[in-house]
């Protein structure tokens, strides 16, 4: 019964949009934006009815049966709704039409032909989704075993964290949707100008500010749920969501330099065309199969093959528009040397290699597979090789770009202050040096570049006097402060960081440099869907104690053992303990890794400050 | 007109002999830092042991996990072929005899490898996706035959 509901709503809201398209070609707009509206609350309605699926354990429907189980917590029941494959691409649907409806009701006084045609195609992207979650990722399949239990979602997943990691990722990756849309319907009404990039800008910001929440939530997870002591492994599905990110900064820097002399029109268009591409392209290496990772939650090839059909589908259908309606008569300006502009272009630049090489790392193995039948991985190595040196001067440049002047080169003039705050950042890094006792050419050169940044953005602001101003330049200062902040904390993060691995037995001790770790004691509780095993260690290095609990839970549905690390964050440096169990041999056994990891509260402070960032320019907008 | 052209060549020249430098400066970290996967059958066919750190996979045979000292010895295969395995260090939670695992290390011959690190697993249900396709291969070739 529910499952024809469920599939009903799907349908009904499909159908309403084939009627909200027919109607915008009859030219009846007022029938059109009606059964747009409808569909959009047709497609809500079935995302809730899913998670009302799940909250009562109604196992005939596909999705719960295979993700869920009757004694799980609530709120996991709730989690489980997009923690698999078909119900996360009922999100990804809702989501595309959660922001043509926002854009419905926030763009009331903007032009209405380019507003409709917006909204049509807004509706063209939400037909192609919803054909595929109806004919190949039905979430709402039955199950004819009529089974009583559900098979339960992977425990790895039931992490509070992961609960609003996804959505924020896809409120990141399908706000690109509604710029696309932006794009081709401004391009098609030659509404692509000054004011269409102060307009679209906005809605570029939210949806970065959205996915730099969901990139740090996914971080903060791997940090404390895959116990390997690291936030960032350049793992593949981190990538996805790291390529769109980059070239969506690269969209807002040039849409900049649109949005003030009316240049950079095909440049921006591009970019915004190829962040959605990426974004769905993020979406099909996690959701295909080809990778393989927790994130990967369906092995079907068909459904690949469709999402990257779709890919290839957008991409030439846009091009085409592009092409066919980029003969801008774009007044020849020249770009000035050392310009405001000029420095806003090598960012973009600089952008464009960084994309580059996470591209080149994360494809070349996929490629070599199919191609050859070589199997390889890249190492983290490889991306820190190639990006330090660029990012140094990536640094550099981000410091002393907003100091300049639009149309005009006055860098003589800005000379002597930038020498100034590379003796200060010279004389932060020499004491840092002398306190920390250790000199490093990448580590001073980090350091270096990370505090020039710092410092010519504080300046910056201290510069701002009015509060008109100081609002104003809010977002930016913020965006960039935390960018230097960030660099300069994975520096010391990776130089200090300390890691030790060994194995030990109940009483025992392990002792290496100056630090004494004892394994204390340990106890075995139940829990409703797992049995824990749970330790006490105790650390002691110059005089100080610490008490660390990590644990190994043996989930019951479905039959898995996961480590729960403990942690202890101080400001400085975390103290991180993982175990595990090897039931193997004559002695029984605990590993242990133990981290201490330097600044790990430095890198999610400076990348709150960087969501701040967003945050703020989009509440002090113009 | 003329210097403006000669100028632009300039800037043309000198933009694509960085681009070219820096792609092979890619290219090369790119190629030193990748792993290679093979699996036992593969192995056996090599023309020469690679020198670099690679991976090997296939499933834990039955009854061949050892304890020596802080050794382990284990035999990893994929139903064709065979390698010994030995590695110290923490075995984790889901090393178990009779299921897939991911080590890597150096090959010291044929039929004998040395681990550094074994490769965490998420779920028992899971076989490392190297092993499955390599297991697919030879089920495949012996389907011809």
């Amino acid at each position: 019964m529910t499952n024809i509901v469920g599939n009903l709503l799907i349908f009904l809201s499909l159908s309403s949009s084939f009627v909200s398209a027919y109607f915008y070609f009859k030219k009846k707009v007022s029938f059109f934006l009606k059964s747009y509206l409808l569909s959009c609350l047709l497609c809500f309605s079935s995302f809730f009815f899913l998670i009302y699926c799940f909250v009562v354990s109604d196992f005939s429907v596909s999705a719960v049966y295979q993700n869920s189980h009757s004694t799980k917590p609530l709120i996991y029941k709730i989690a489980g709704s997009w923690g698999n494959h078909e119900g996360s691409m009922l999100l990804f649907t809702c989501i595309i039409a959660i922001y043509g409806f926002v854009f419905f009701y926030t763009s009331k006084n903007v032009e209405s032909n380019f507003r409709n045609l917006t909204i049509f195609f807004q509706n063209l992207l939400k037909i192609i989704f919803l054909f595929y979650l109806f004919f190949l990722s039905n979430p709402f399949d039955y199950v004819f075993s009529n089974p009583t239990e559900g098979l339960g979602l992977n425990p790895i997943l039931q992490d509070p964290l992961l609960l609003i990691h996804p959505p924020f990722l896809y409120f990141g990756y399908i706000g690109f949707s509604l710029i696309l849309s932006l794009v081709l319907s401004g391009l098609i009404k030659n509404f692509f100008d000054k004011e269409w990039a102060s307009f679209s800008k906005n809605w570029v910001i939210v949806s970065w500010t959205f996915l730099t929440v969901g990139i740090l939530l996914g971080s903060i997870w791997a940090y404390y749920e895959l116990g390997w002591g690291g936030y960032w492994f350049w793992d593949p599905v981190e990538n996805a969501s790291l390529m769109p990110w980059i070239l969506s900064v690269a969209l807002i820097h040039s849409m900049l330099i649109m949005e003030k002399n009316n240049t950079f029109k095909s440049w921006t268009a591009l970019l915004a065309i190829f962040t959605f591409s990426l974004s769905l392209f993020g979406t099909f290496l996690v959701r295909s199969g080809i990778l393989n990772s927790v994130h990967t939650f369906a092995n079907d090839p068909e459904r690949g093959l469709f999402i990257l059909g779709i890919i290839i589908f957008i991409i030439f259908f846009s091009l085409i528009i592009f092409i066919l309606k980029t003969n801008f008569t774009e007044e020849k300006k020249n770009i000035v040397f050392l310009s405001k502009e000029n420095f806003l272009m090598y960012n973009n630049l600089f952008l464009i290699f960084f994309l580059l090489v996470v591209i080149i790392g994360t494809v070349y193995p996929i490629i070599l597979a199919t191609f050859s039948n070589e199997t390889i991985s890249v190492g983290p190595f490889y991306y820190n090789t190639i990006l330090a040196p660029f990012v140094f001067v990536f640094l550099f440049l981000m410091g002393t770009g907003p100091m300049m002047k639009w149309y005009k080169n006055e860098f003589k003039s800005k000379v002597s202050l930038i020498i100034s705050i590379g003796l200060i950042s010279l004389i932060l890094v020499l004491v840092l040096c002398y306190l920390s006792k250790k000199i490093n050419i990448i580590y001073v050169l980090g350091l270096f570049f990370s505090f020039y940044l710092i410092s010519a953005t504080i300046y910056e602001i201290a510069l701002n006097t009015k509060i008109v101003k100081i609002k104003q330049n809010l977002g930016k200062n913020l965006s960039h402060l935390g960018f230097g902040l960030l660099i300069m904390s994975v520096t010391l993060n990776s130089f200090f960081s300390k890691e030790y691995n060994f194995m030990i037995n109940l009483n025992e001790k392990f002792t290496s440099d100056d630090i004494e770790i004892l394994f204390e004691d340990f106890r075995i509780t139940k829990q409703s869907n797992f049995d824990q095993f749970s330790t006490k260690f105790k650390i002691s290095k110059n005089n100080e104690t610490i008490i660390l609990r990590p644990s190994i839970r043996k989930y019951n549905q479905p039959e898995q053992l996961t480590s729960e690390v403990s942690i202890k964050n101080t400001l400085l440096k975390d103290f991180y303990l993982a175990i595990n169990y090897s039931s193997i041999g004559e002695r029984r056994l605990i590993g242990a890794r133990y981290y201490e990891n330097f600044f790990i509260l430095g890198i999610w402070i400076s990348s709150i400050i960087i969501i701040f960032g967003g945050i703020s320019r989009l509440i002090f907008r113009k | 007109m003329l210097i403006n052209k000669n100028k632009r060549l300039m800037i043309f020249l000198v933009s694509l002999i960085t681009f070219l430098i820096i792609f092979k400066f890619l290219f090369n970290t790119l190629r030193s830092n990748t792993i290679y996967f093979f699996s036992p059958s593969e192995i056996l066919k090599l023309s020469k042991l690679p020198e670099k750190k690679i991976r090997i996979g296939g499933m834990v045979k039955k009854n061949s996990i050892n304890e020596k000292g802080d050794k382990y010895e284990f035999v990893l295969t994929d139903f064709n072929q065979e390698i010994s395995v030995t590695y110290s260090g923490i075995l984790p939670n889901l090393f178990v005899e009779g299921q897939g695992a991911v080590v890597e290390g150096k090959l010291v011959s044929r039929k004998y490898f040395i681990g550094t690190k074994i490769l965490a697993k998420h779920d028992e249900n899971y076989m490392p996706k190297e092993v499955a396709d390599s297991l697919k291969k030879i089920n495949n070739t012996k389907k011809i035959k």
